[in-house]
């Protein structure tokens, strides 16, 4: 599994707005997704996407990440697709049974870049957006606090149980415990270990609660945040007009086929 | 006397490339009480991690038992290394207190009623006989400790590694940790224990080893250590009560215990008591 | 000022009391500290003493608990919490999550109770500056040590400057000179008008930073006193109260007929240096100066 990872540079994009990047993201995603055809994907992936990502100073990041997601996808879709299109006459390349025609190639190529365009969208959207960030400006933009809490708390605490659990490991080999090499009869050697895990993750979660209301959790006060979150009038405004240029990207096509 | 640990220019360094022990060289003999002191973060942890492999040296050599650590499991050290982690926690997991116990020496391969008995003894070591049918988590955080101490004394191995064995103990948790350490050093086995109880390690160890910025900065029997005033103030140790007592007192005897203490009050000339009234 | 009258405590469903008849009365701007055995109820006085016993927990409370003129069972939480921050015993647990840096775990009370930004940072830089952990600001709270969570832990709860703090063990994870540090620390805070209760084992910090003690001992509040009269009071092994070595030494002395029987035990340094410089002078004669 890859593990797509905040890249902290301090550039332009990284110091946008969150809620910003998240709309623009879900505005990218309505426009390629109402606008199949392979050249609107494109587009936006030459002229938004890649300089984005040079100003952010994340091309490499973002180029090995979104390399590693999409390279076995990109594959399996041009072979399959360029091999099996059912409606494809247009030979480009024949062996055997297997022959690769033009429509099959042209249909991959819609689909694939739109998957290209939105994982490196989202790739993109991860390593300049600190989670902690995102959650503190979705608060301020009105999204619950309970909810947020629960989302960066599970991103910080599962790697937290995590190293817990492989502390109760070890622990358990300082006392003889052999653990086999064979990933399978290691999980069933683990599952008994996991019983003061969980048994643990409770009662600490009950402690939390409690270190979590001393520190005002319940308080009905206007919240505060330490950060500001940065934006401007600019940004305000691209928030509305990238919403409304997915919406046409939706709409134009279908009142044009109406004409 | 036979040699029962020995690190030979050890050096390791964290993936994320602080190197917490940068070269330490160190011998123990069997039967022999050792205490690492040192602030937080000197290394302490670090380097006993090595002795049931936990942790793998960066270069350097750890021996147990004569032979290098290098080809051996975590699992197969456990019969010549116990240890005793600081957080009981990550330790405990069985159903009870006793079956916690007895999952040490069975898996050292003590046939089941051989583990049982070993788990009685080692809970009354620990004063603990009485609650060895309760869940774990029935019992309060010091005692859980107690409980992980048991699950390794009952193991019987050569060497028992105890990482701040007395944090979080009250006046008798105390007492009852430290007559673990001197019943193991009796049995002939070796003990090594981190700690930051100065009067502790004063009173129940024989040789104490200070570490600083991951090296060895003074080691050698307890009451020559504790003497070296300016190495102890460099790596933050400060020396146990009663030593620090009878050097502004300005006597010759540096007793480590209240009985050594006061025996030597009597003995001490006269005039060199410093008068405070 | 802190009055705990009459006060019995079980947790829901046991019926066992943990707690009977406790009273307590604690002066405003004091350190007090509270001491006895590990499972004598200090963890339960602590939820008591900050309203989380029974506001969270439940149980069967019955006495009173009064708090700056107000009882606490009266009030709502969030009252409570204005008025007595608690550091709970695992540090760990302490930590919310909610935030990625120490700089944001520290800021979190502060935002729920919309402290303006301003305030909050220079909150955050001085509790930091106290508690030596302005280095660790920018890093996550969950790749410190436990000491370092420690201090992390209590900077949470002491940028919020309630006027009451209560600490279940909070050096446990120190070494001794985080240890020291803190109860520097808390010293101030009390200069400055907190009222402090803390519950911890180490006699000679106690002894040289606390106005007041109390054992807890047989579920109540066996004893009361100035720390010197409490860590050299002869029931200390009796209530699971550790001694310090001057004290243990001196009563060594007084047992074997070396000191005066009426000689008040020593507790720190300065009064074992005192002690003992009397008792060499004024010893029995030995052997040796018969000769």
């Amino acid at each position: 599994m890859t593990r797509a990872q905040f890249v902290g540079t301090g550039s332009p994009v990284h110091r946008l707005n969150p809620v910003t990047k998240l709309v623009a993201l879900l505005s990218i995603l309505v426009i390629v997704f109402a606008l199949p055809q392979w050249w609107v994907s494109a587009i936006v992936v030459v002229g938004v996407l890649l300089p984005a990502a040079v100003i952010a100073r994340c091309g490499g990041p973002l180029i090995a990440v979104g390399g590693r997601i999409l390279l076995p996808i990109v594959v399996v879709l041009v072979l399959v697709q360029g091999l099996t299109f059912p409606g494809g006459r247009t030979m480009v390349w024949q062996w055997g049974v297997l022959s690769v025609t033009a429509e099959g190639l042209l249909f991959a190529l819609n689909v694939g870049a739109r998957i290209v365009c939105l994982v490196l969208a989202s790739v993109l959207l991860v390593l300049t957006t600190h989670p902690g960030d995102l959650m503190s400006a979705l608060t301020e933009a009105g999204m619950s606090p309970k909810f947020s809490y629960i989302i960066s708390s599970t991103l910080q605490l599962i790697p937290a149980f995590r190293s817990r659990a492989d502390a109760i490991l070890l622990a358990q080999q300082a006392r003889g415990l052999a653990v086999p090499r064979n990933p399978l009869r290691r999980i069933g050697v683990m599952m008994p270990l996991l019983g003061p895990l969980v048994l643990g993750m409770f009662t600490d979660v009950e402690e939390r609660g409690t270190a979590m209301e001393a520190r005002g959790f319940g308080s009905t006060a206007r919240r505060t945040a330490l950060e500001a979150i940065p934006d401007s009038t600019a940004q305000r405004v691209a928030r509305w007009v990238m919403p409304l240029v997915a919406v046409a990207a939706v709409v134009v096509p279908l009142v044009w086929e109406v004409l | 006397m036979s040699i029962a640990i020995e690190f030979v220019d050890l050096h390791f360094r964290y993936p994320g490339g602080v190197e917490a022990v940068r070269g330490v060289s160190l011998t123990v003999s069997a039967g022999e009480r050792v205490a690492i002191v040192g602030e937080n973060g000197a290394g302490k942890t670090t380097l006993v991690r090595h002795l049931n492999g936990i942790l793998r040296p960066t270069s350097g050599t750890v021996l147990v038992g004569g032979a290098s650590t290098r080809d051996r499991s975590i699992a197969q050290l456990a019969a010549q290394v116990g240890y005793i982690f600081q957080n009981p926690d990550e330790q405990l997991f069985a159903s009870t207190i006793g079956a916690d116990v007895e999952f040490g020496p069975r898996n050292l391969g003590c046939t089941p009623s051989e583990a049982a008995a070993r788990a009685a003894s080692a809970l009354a070591t620990v004063q603990l006989q009485d609650q060895a049918g309760l869940h774990p988590h029935h019992l309060s955080p010091s005692e859980r400790k107690r409980v992980a101490l048991a699950g390794v004394l009952a193991m019987q191995t050569p060497v028992v590694v105890l990482d701040e064995p007395t944090t979080g103990q009250d006046a008798r948790g105390v007492e009852i940790v430290a007559g673990v350490v001197d019943s193991i050093a009796a049995q002939g086995r070796t003990v090594v224990a981190i700690t930051h109880d100065m009067d502790f390690c004063a009173e129940h160890f024989d040789r104490v080893v200070v570490m600083a910025d991951g090296l060895v900065q003074a080691d050698g029997d307890t009451r020559a250590v504790f003497d070296q005033v300016g190495t102890l103030e460099r790596a933050a140790v400060e020396p146990p009560q009663l030593l620090r007592l009878a050097a502004h007192l300005g006597w010759h005897a540096r007793p480590l215990t209240p009985a050594e203490f006061v025996d030597a009050s009597t003995r001490e000339p006269r005039d060199l008591g410093t008068r405070v009234d | 000022m802190i009055q705990l009258a009459d006060v019995s405590y079980a947790y829901p469903d046991s019926g066992r009391f943990v707690l009977e008849h406790v009273d307590l009365r604690i002066e405003p701007g004091t350190i007090t500290g509270v001491v006895g055995a590990s499972g004598a109820g200090k963890t339960t006085l602590a939820k008591i003493l900050s309203g989380f016993i029974p506001h969270v927990d439940g149980g069967q409370l019955s006495g009173s608990v009064v708090i700056g003129g107000r009882d606490l069972s009266g009030l709502p939480l969030a009252a409570c919490v204005s008025q007595v921050g608690l550091v709970i015993q695992n540090p760990f647990n302490q930590i919310s999550g909610a935030r990625y840096t120490v700089r944001g775990e520290l800021a979190f009370g502060m935002e729920n109770l919309g402290t303006p930004r301003d305030e909050m940072a220079s909150r955050v830089a001085e509790v930091a500056g106290l508690l030596r952990i302005t280095d660790l600001l920018d890093r996550s709270p969950y790749e410190l040590s436990g000491g370092q969570q420690q201090l992390v832990a209590i900077a949470s709860m002491l940028v919020l400057r309630t006027p009451v703090l209560v600490m279940d063990e909070p050096t446990s994870q120190l070494d001794p000179v985080g240890t020291r540090m803190v109860f520097g620390v808390l010293s101030r805070l009390r200069g400055a008008g907190t009222t402090i209760v803390v519950f911890e084992h180490k006699p000679e910090l106690l002894h040289a930073h606390a106005d007041r003690l109390h054992v807890l001992a047989g579920r109540r509040i066996a004893a009361s006193g100035s720390p010197g009269e409490i860590l050299s009071d002869p029931r200390t092994d009796q209530w699971g109260v550790s001694a310090t070595r001057y004290t243990r030494a001196a009563r060594l002395a007084r047992e074997q007929g070396l000191v005066p029987a009426e000689a008040p035990l020593p507790v720190s340094f300065e009064q074992a240096a005192a002690f003992f410089g009397w008792s060499a002078r004024t010893r029995p004669p030995s052997p040796e100066d018969a000769r």
